[in-house]
């Protein structure tokens, strides 16, 4: 079956980039998100395997909705998405459960590595001592 | 088809404006109120989207400054600069030269220069002053106002744009015809051109009101957690195809009934969780919301895993309500007993909602589909889930249509309700119960002669004879709510998109028709309804 993967990012522009990546590479998007609110009720409503979670969104910080989605699932692998310069955050959205991290500007294969590479790691819960995030 | 670069660049364009309109009203906010939360975490976003945007589509230097506004931004939001003196003057440069650079890429101009500012933005990260001569007084070029590219309309003016173009094509076609009747080469070529111009502007207009399914689709996650909750069941809902586009007002049409489809596979199609694992399924119930294109229609499905439709309690309770006999009924197709759960009326026997899971409302559904001359389908097993299938076109004002020949009058009907068209011989067909049959696709297909079909009023059918038909028989292959009816008509004359204008009174209350066009030739073309054409045959069948 395959991988059911939810984007969050407040810009349809990177939404769309994400989307076509993980599509094309065969991938079911199975929503977008274009604020904390609505990525919260689509993680719900879509239970998704992984989620892209941009860091910085217009009504609440990346790191709260982590913290949100992971009280209620905290089965499902979340990457973050961030351009450079918000460190502090990626970093303690990797020691709030987040696998993986992705900086902007990305390429395909990093993006795909990153993603794939999260996917077999297993959730965070389970893999506690192996949080080293993928290399952005 | 434009290329993904291309849509790309458009999309990024079309943001970048948006962010940079957003950024001339938060930092005049912040200028009145130098401590302005909401504008400070506005600002700080909106460069950094700009940032990894502008990083992502190969602008660097655009990247660099958004770079150095949002960490100037995160240091104000901090409380480690404040938003005064030499700060204002490097900030509002910034946000000018942002301008310039953007209106740069949307017109493939050259890029400013940015050295002087970069450097400034540098000195104030590092707590240093900028230095503040000639290069950061505003150029004129910056000066200028900038109007957003987008621009909101109401869907009423659109609306009215979109019958003016119908009416243009309506007399292009005339004028077109005119032209090829005279002969005159100056109007034949007027006329031609008159007609790729009117093409255009058809398909620009159209294309001004398609908006992405995305638009309704991203408000189901919020219904289908609410409606689940308040039914006790667990939903795993997925969506796709956001991306497809469609006529706003269809999708307005639509709204009520894609809600209606979803509460009802939700509460009557997906079991509770405790049913679901005694039947061996995973207690979490899949819905899914999906829409795809297909040729020039846009395919809607709402499918679920749940308990599927109880054919053989729909099929009793169509006889019960004396819609089949018992007889005929039990030689029905499940496809043909299903399609009775779209009969007015039908599904407001409670029973069956019970019994079979489904059914309260569906004929509404069916209608909204039906005004925009769209296809509703189900299908369904027992105990697997059940499926349903909106058929919408893309667009309301033009619609592909066969045109035929009866009793040397022009009719038409839409491609949309049109499975095939076959000619046959008499011997092609045959007579069961005094209806003719044709074999079509492996599927025996009632055909009926339109003219006789149209000609006796309340009576029905005489028995059908085949020794009456002579030659090969033009014959339609229609198709309503699963049934498919051959129509047997004079001549087929050609395929053409066709502008329908709707009956007005009193002839409104014909419901034979669905609208009428005019042609190329002047001729008043009446469009046939197959939903109304189907009920008819029903009715009357011998």
């Amino acid at each position: 079956m395959k991988n059911r993967i939810l984007i969050v990012d407040d810009s349809f522009y990177m939404r769309t980039m994400l989307k076509n990546m993980l599509t094309d590479a065969g991938y079911d998007v199975v929503g977008e998100a274009a604020n904390g609110q609505q990525a919260i009720e689509m993680a719900a409503a879509t239970r998704p395997d992984l989620i892209t979670l941009d860091v910085i969104l217009p009504d609440n910080t990346g790191l709260d909705v982590l913290k949100g989605i992971r009280q209620d699932q905290p089965e499902v692998r979340i990457v973050m998405c961030s351009a450079v310069g918000q460190e502090v955050i990626v970093n303690e959205a990797l020691e709030s459960g987040a696998v993986a991290y992705i900086v902007k500007p990305f390429s395909e294969e990093k993006v795909l590595e990153i993603v794939s590479s999260a996917l077999q790691q297993g959730s965070a819960a389970t893999t506690e001592a192996d949080d080293t995030p993928a290399e952005g | 088809m434009k290329s993904r670069e291309q849509e790309y660049r458009e999309m990024f364009m079309a943001e970048a404006l948006e962010y940079y309109d957003a950024m001339g009203r938060h930092i005049s906010e912040l200028e009145k109120n130098p401590s302005a939360e909401a504008a400070l975490n506005e600002l700080f976003r909106l460069m950094h989207n700009l940032k990894a945007n502008a990083r992502a589509m190969g602008f660097n230097e655009l990247g660099e400054i958004a770079h150095g506004m949002e960490t100037i931004f995160g240091l104000i939001r901090s409380k480690e600069k404040d938003f005064t003196g030499s700060i204002i003057p490097v900030i509002f440069g910034g946000i000018d030269t942002i301008g310039t650079m953007i209106r740069a890429i949307g017109e493939d101009a050259a890029m400013p220069e940015v050295d002087v500012l970069l450097a400034n933005l540098d000195r104030l990260v590092k707590g240093e002053e900028p230095v503040l001569e000639g290069e950061l007084v505003t150029t004129d070029d910056a000066r200028k106002l900038e109007l957003s590219d987008l621009v909101y309309i109401q869907i009423k003016k659109l609306d009215h744009l979109l019958n003016l173009v119908g009416e243009l094509i309506i007399d292009r076609d005339r004028i077109f015809t005119l032209g090829q009747e005279i002969g005159n080469p100056a109007l034949q070529s007027v006329a031609s051109h008159l007609f790729r111009i009117a093409d255009e502007l058809q398909y620009s207009v159209m294309d001004a009101r398609l908006v992405n399914v995305g638009s309704l689709f991203n408000k189901f996650p919020r219904v289908v957690r609410d409606v689940a909750t308040a039914e006790q069941k667990e939903v795993n809902l997925t969506i796709s195809g956001q991306d497809i586009q469609i006529d706003r007002n269809i999708l307005q049409i639509i709204t009520d009934s894609l809600l209606h489809l979803v509460r009802n596979a939700i509460g009557h199609g997906i079991e509770t969780p405790q049913e679901r694992e005694k039947s061996g399924k995973p207690a979490i119930g899949e819905l899914a919301i999906l829409a795809s294109t297909e040729r020039d229609d846009v395919l809607i499905q709402v499918r679920d895993d749940g308990r599927g439709i109880n054919v053989d309690s729909v099929r009793r309770k169509a006889v019960e309500r004396g819609l089949v006999s018992a007889n005929a009924a039990a030689t029905l197709s499940p496809a043909d007993v299903r399609a009775f759960l779209f009969e007015p009326g039908f599904s407001m026997a409670k029973e069956v909602t019970d019994i079979s899971g489904r059914g309260v409302g569906l004929d509404v559904v069916k209608l909204a589909i039906d005004s925009l001359g769209g296809q509703l389908r189900v299908e369904s097993e027992l105990g697997k889930g059940t499926t349903f299938t909106l058929v919408l076109p893309t667009s309301i004002a033009v619609k592909g249509a066969l045109l035929f020949e009866l009793e040397g009058r022009s009719y038409a009907l839409l491609l949309m309700h049109i499975d095939s068209v076959v000619s046959l011989w008499p011997e092609q067909l045959h007579v069961v119960g005094g209806m003719l049959l044709a074999e079509v696709q492996g599927e025996n297909v009632p055909v009926v002669s339109l003219r006789q079909l149209l000609h006796t009023s309340d009576e029905p059918l005489p028995p059908a004879d085949r020794s009456e038909l002579h030659g090969r028989q033009d014959i339609i292959i229609a198709n309503y709510n699963n049934r498919r009816l051959g129509l047997i008509v004079d001549r087929f004359v050609r395929q053409q998109n066709i502008v329908i204008k709707p009956m007005s009174q009193p002839l409104d209350t014909i419901d034979l028709f669905g609208g009428v066009t005019l042609l190329g030739s002047g001729q008043v073309c009446l469009v046939l309804d197959v939903p109304a054409i189907t009920r008819v045959f029903l009715a009357k069948r011998p």
